[in-house]
């Protein structure tokens, strides 16, 4: 099939794609974004003044994903206005309500989830010894992932269409792309917990020794007994703690919790306890 | 001088945050505040301190995280222009923990606030769409982005202006101990981010199996990221495998039915064993 649209008006919406979350709103959330990103090739796709508004009401409504799922939707949502025979355009707003959700799911745990703090780690870890290449490697390794993968999104949803429905129907793609990014993430987040977190403790306990019968003459490091039981295994407790907390309340009150962490903190450091 | 540079950069990352996301993350634009400060080591140090303490933190869904833009520039800022030569690096990195929650806390609420004022683009949007008028979609961003710039800009400027000197004071009052304690607090807050992701991600209770396992490959084996993450697409591979594999009998089987009336029905049988 003859696409409609060329590299320049690709250019365009993706150009238009990249400041789609500027109109962020309660009520549309990114409505107002994806239907002016979309204008450009609605207006190439109709050149009958009619059917070019009645398209672009059609495409200011709640919408919201990942900005990677929201390139691939915007690429196939061209691809549909141009191939949908004019009675069938309805469907074109299911299908984006219906991908939005399951793409957003695979972005997050694949770029924020994953990428992210894998990239985030690896720079600070250099950038903690001083060396200018930690931030320099997180933005080019980031940014990648961030400026291609919405690229090609967008150029793959285009120019797949509809194949890319029919295709994933089939193999499910999606689905089992999120399944892997889920596992991927949860092991980077173990590890994190491990190489992130860092809480010890000081404190020396005091114990009976037999042969000189005082107390207090000998003294073990309490971290050094945690160490013997598992390596960083009080970040683990934290972090386990944390999760409860936040699962019981929904995750609502992370701002909160974190300013009682930090108070928290300052008392046990009086104390001498971490 | 410097303020109004820094001022700038805030306008520039805040419309960046919200279009490009080229410079999102706080190990991006500390180093930078850093340099324009003339001590690039402590933006260094203070950014992937910020990094790993706001791990995790991100927004998702309709859900608006702190805004780590206005605190990473705010705190990194302010922990550099008020120190002295004698400042310790530890003390910077203390002050900007201690500054960048309640700055991203509190700026969080303006971008809230701004969200709720471009509800009023729906209605500019729909006389667009009404008039079929694409080319005048073009300007639709525009009084948002300079609004979302401001939102970053101007407590950034306040901060600037009349927070170091104030800073100053209040660190060389505070007793040792408190710097102490939260110069410590920003290596257990990534527990926070940490344990936001844990919430969205682990859908069901095998996976928690994931996560011991790449706790352990770092913990015992004391392994990078990097490396625990390329295990951990073998594992991502076999666990999607496997998972997948306990759905294909009813798919066979459904198969199956239908190929009854078919003939090719010997040849799937074998293809079962």
């Amino acid at each position: 099939m003859e696409h409609k649209l060329k590299q320049k008006d690709l250019w365009t919406m993706f150009w238009r794609l990249n400041t789609m979350r500027i109109t962020l709103n309660y009520e549309t959330l990114q409505g107002v974004g994806f239907m002016r990103a979309i204008a450009p090739a609605l207006a190439k796709i109709y050149p009958n003044e009619a059917d070019l508004k009645d398209a672009l009401k059609r495409h200011l409504v709640f919408y919201n994903s990942h900005v990677i799922g929201d390139a691939a939707i915007l690429g196939l949502t061209a691809a549909m206005e141009e191939s949908t025979p004019p009675d069938e355009k309805e469907g074109i707003n299911a299908l984006k309500t219906g991908l939005m959700g399951p793409l957003a799911g695979l972005g997050d745990s694949l770029v924020k989830f994953t990428w992210v703090p894998i990239v985030g780690s690896i720079g600070a870890s250099l950038a903690f010894s001083g060396s200018i290449v930690g931030p320099i490697l997180m933005f080019v390794l980031y940014n990648i992932v961030n400026i291609f993968g919405r690229y090609y999104a967008l150029v793959y949803g285009y120019k797949a269409g509809i194949d890319f429905l029919n295709k994933n129907q089939k193999t499910n793609a999606i689905q089992r792309i999120s399944t892997m990014a889920n596992v991927v993430g949860l092991m980077v987040v173990g590890a994190l917990i491990a190489t992130v977190i860092k809480v010890s403790t000081p404190v020396k306990i005091a114990v009976h020794s037999n042969l000189t019968g005082k107390v207090g003459g000998n003294t073990i490091a309490l971290q050094a007994m945690f160490d013997k039981i598992m390596p960083s295994v009080l970040s683990l407790l934290v972090t386990i703690v944390v999760y409860l907390i936040l699962k019981k309340t929904n995750g609502k009150h992370a701002a909160m919790l974190i300013i009682i962490m930090m108070i928290l903190t300052v008392f046990l450091k009086y104390f001498g306890i971490v | 001088m410097k303020t109004i540079i820094i001022t700038i950069m805030a306008f520039i990352f805040g419309i960046d945050d919200v279009s490009f996301k080229l410079f999102r993350r706080p190990l991006l634009i500390a180093p930078l505040i850093g340099w324009v400060l003339g001590n690039v080591q402590a933006g260094l140090v203070i950014g992937a301190t910020l990094e790993i303490m706001w791990m995790g933190i991100g927004n998702v869904g309709a859900y608006m995280a702190p805004d780590l833009i206005t605190g990473t520039i705010i705190s990194t800022s302010l922990a550099i222009m008020s120190s002295t030569p004698h400042t310790s690096l530890s003390t910077m990195v203390a002050t900007a923990v201690t500054l960048a929650v309640p700055t991203s806390i509190l700026a969080q609420q303006l971008l809230v606030l701004i969200e709720t004022v471009n509800c009023s683009l729906n209605g500019w949007a729909k006389h667009l769409a009404d008039n079929g008028d694409v080319k005048g979609t073009v300007w639709l961003i525009y009084p948002p982005a300079i609004l979302t710039g401001l939102a970053r800009a101007v407590p950034t400027l306040i901060a600037l202006e009349f927070g170091a000197g104030a800073i100053q004071q209040v660190i060389k009052s505070l007793p040792k101990f408190v710097i102490d304690g939260l110069s410590t607090s920003g290596s257990i807050i990534p527990a926070v981010g940490i344990a936001l992701l844990m919430m969205s991600m682990i859908k069901k209770f095998e996976l928690w199996m994931f996560l011991i396992l790449g706790f352990i490959l770092a913990a015992y084996l004391k392994l990078e990221v990097l490396p625990i993450t390329l295990i951990a697409i073998v594992f991502a591979f076999l666990y999607e495998a496997a998972t997948r594999k306990n759905m294909q009998p009813i798919a066979q089987a459904s198969e199956t039915v239908i190929k009854v009336d078919g003939e090719e029905e010997d040849t799937e049988g074998d293809y079962d064993l």
